[in-house]
């Protein structure tokens, strides 16, 4: 029978409107940070954890930047249980201007599409019949120049379908300084976050046809993509291909994707940890902030506490509304700060692509940033509440407050 | 209706105890109008707050509305606070960021009545006191007649047995203490409230049925009205 009057909530909140507003926005502020910082930890990590289940890198033992051989390809291939081999080289051009730097990577395009078909979508390609895919595959093949870019870079640089792409080597320049000319041929969107829409992959016999010209010592490849076939033990085909090259020329490193791509975050340093614990540090401080601010306003309360018992409010109604005010502005300014991570993340991902290309607020970041505000809410809440609950009416209708 | 036997009442704060009450007897029967006077300090307020429910005795027996208080739970007091009393302050308190007719509806809130029958009956209390036209107005936007009317108001909402007042007109110039005395005799006569009042001011005492004199924990009937 005992109603609550929520009403007297909103009342407070809109009274208090300068007191609301700050605390809206001291949470928001905070948990907008933890968004972004958490962000560039998950951005970093998502590529370990979208690897595909079935895909191993093989890389020179000494490091990323040695170069194997590149009938290393054939051998691997005849290892039992693989099923296909893509060459992967970093090629490191940029476009115009040195600002324009992004990731391109020669591959085996027959066999690079057909093992990224569940990593990336094409979403545009020149004009004829067939899938999007096919008529790509066709296009690759039928010009030795072709190349296909990420969304993202396409739009940066307003590249379409049959668009000359010239770019400048800087690990790979031309003896007569000339450029490296493509041709965009498919735009792709990523699938999932190992890709990003920011790289162009085109083919690697034209970087090895041309190089071959150029130069007289042999050319090689830093790393080769292999895909598992179904029954086959990924761990049995790695110790394999590791055990073919152990007396040289190279010897290799073979890893799964993701422990490839782990090893590639690592190169961050311990990023995680240190975002993590600036994170952890605003938030800590915010609690104690509302805390702070929740206690005061319960002790501007006391009276009022007093009168609602009197008028035969129980001690957990008079409780319940304060914890519920409490709640209610950490609430609020959580989902603006997340609602603001959200919407201002598109922006940012424009100004680190070059480092974080899958830069996006993922829903369980936001889950955990509201989660916070939750809590932040409950505890900074409590205190007020027992406090206002274990008044006696008497002596709340004695105070001054 | 109000029965207070051999009540006693100890404040204790530090290590220091205060006898407030001794073994007091009262007895205020449905529909009386009495006027509780006596020195500061002498156990007014004490009083009034066993009455209502808001403290308890250390030993004795207060029944209030045929019920008797000491061995309630504070849930089971506050929800027969919430049907059987209405309080009155010297300093009104209304909640200031709620307005008349939402400070009246507040203790509607523990009736079954519904949200348009609470509105309803919050404004039939503000027409008793006279400030149907003062339904929006906060407390800090009413003088203190008003505020103090909006006070009655809310104590009469819930159709209380008892109304129970701590120095009503305390805080209110010789006019407006007439203004809210008038309505509490109103209330008493043609409502059949029973009513407990603490008072310093002898005028107010006289608009009472009766008064009662307290002094060093001791009752002693006065002169009726
Ligand atoms: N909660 C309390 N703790 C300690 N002393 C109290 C408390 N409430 C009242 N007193 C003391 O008890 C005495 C009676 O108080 P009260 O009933 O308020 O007197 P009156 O209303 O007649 O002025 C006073 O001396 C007062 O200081
Ligand atoms: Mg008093």
């Amino acid at each position: 029978m005992s109603g609550t009057p929520w009403f007297l909530v909103r009342k407070h909140l809109r009274v208090h409107w300068v007191r609301t507003t700050l605390t809206v926005t001291i949470v928001s502020v905070a948990l907008l940070l933890f968004c972004i910082l958490t962000t560039f930890v998950t951005s970093l990590t998502a590529a370990v954890d979208q690897a595909a289940s079935n895909r191993i890198v093989v890389q020179s033992a000494v490091s990323l930047f040695v170069e194997l051989p590149l009938d290393y390809h054939g051998k691997i291939a005849n290892v039992p249980g693989v099923e296909s081999v893509c060459k992967l080289q970093w090629f490191g051009g940029y476009y115009q201007d040195e600002k324009n730097s992004f990731a391109q990577f020669a591959i085996d395009d027959e066999v690079f599409l057909q093992q990224y078909e569940n990593d990336l979508e094409i979403i545009d390609a020149p004009p004829g019949d067939g899938s999007l895919l096919d008529r790509v595959r066709t296009a690759m093949r039928a010009d030795r120049r072709a190349a296909i870019v990420g969304e993202g870079l396409a739009d940066k640089h307003g590249w379409k379908i049959g668009d000359p792409v010239p770019l400048t080597g800087k690990i790979f320049p031309k003896s007569d300084g000339s450029a490296w000319d493509f041709t965009v041929v498919g735009i792709y969107i990523p699938k999932r976050m190992n890709v990003d829409d920011q790289t162009m992959y085109f083919r690697f016999d034209y970087l090895e046809e041309t190089l071959t010209q150029e130069q007289d010592q042999p050319i090689g490849c830093g790393t080769f993509f292999v895909h598992v076939a179904p029954g086959h033990a990924i761990d049995e085909v790695i110790a394999n291909i590791d055990a073919l090259f152990v007396n040289g020329p190279q010897k290799t490193l073979t890893s799964t994707e993701a422990a490839f791509s782990a090893g590639f975050v690592s190169m961050f340093g311990n990023l995680p940890l240190f975002f993590g614990t600036i994170g952890g540090a605003i938030v800590f401080a915010v609690l104690f902030s509302v805390v702070n601010t929740m206690l005061l306003a319960a002790r501007q309360r006391i009276r009022e506490a007093g009168v609602m018992k009197a008028l035969g409010f129980t001690n957990r109604t008079v409780a319940t509304l304060m914890l519920v005010e409490s709640v209610s502005i950490c609430v609020i300014g959580g989902l603006v700060g997340t609602g603001l991570a959200w919407v201002l993340s598109e922006g940012i991902r424009g100004v680190v692509s070059v480092m974080f290309p899958t830069f996006a607020v993922a829903p369980q970041t936001m889950l955990i940033s509201l989660g916070m505000s939750l809590t932040i809410g409950l505890l900074a809440g409590l205190a007020p509440t027992v406090m206002l609950a274990r008044l006696k009416p008497v002596e709340a209708l004695r105070s001054e407050g | 209706m109000i029965s207070f036997e051999k009540v006693c009442k100890t404040y204790r704060r530090g290590g220091e105890e205060l006898r407030v009450l001794a073994s007091l007897d009262l007895e205020i029967p449905a529909g009386d109008f009495v006027a509780l006077m006596g020195p500061s300090g002498s156990g007014k307020s004490t009083i009034l707050n066993l009455a209502g429910g808001l403290d308890t005795a250390d030993s004795g027996t207060v029944s209030v509305a045929s019920e008797t208080l000491n061995r309630m739970s504070s849930k089971a007091l506050a929800q027969w606070r919430a049907r059987h009393t209405g309080f009155v302050f010297q300093s009104f308190n209304l909640i200031p960021v709620l307005n008349a007719v939402e400070n009246v509806t507040l203790p509607l809130l523990n009736t079954p009545l519904k949200g348009a029958e609470r509105r309803k009956q919050a404004e039939y209390a503000l027409g008793i006191v006279g400030l149907s036209d003062r339904l929006k107005h906060r407390p800090a936007q009413l003088s203190g007649g008003q505020e103090q009317r909006v006070a009655i108001a809310r104590a009469i909402a819930t159709d209380p047995d008892v109304i129970l007042a701590d120095e009503p007109t305390g805080d209110l110039d010789r006019d407006t203490a007439n203004e809210v005395m008038e309505l509490l005799v109103r209330l008493n006569e043609e409502l059949g409230k029973t009513i407990l009042m603490v008072t310093h001011d002898q005028v107010a005492a006289d608009r009472a049925k009766r008064t009662l004199h307290l002094d060093k924990g001791e009752l002693a009937d006065g002169s009726a009205a």
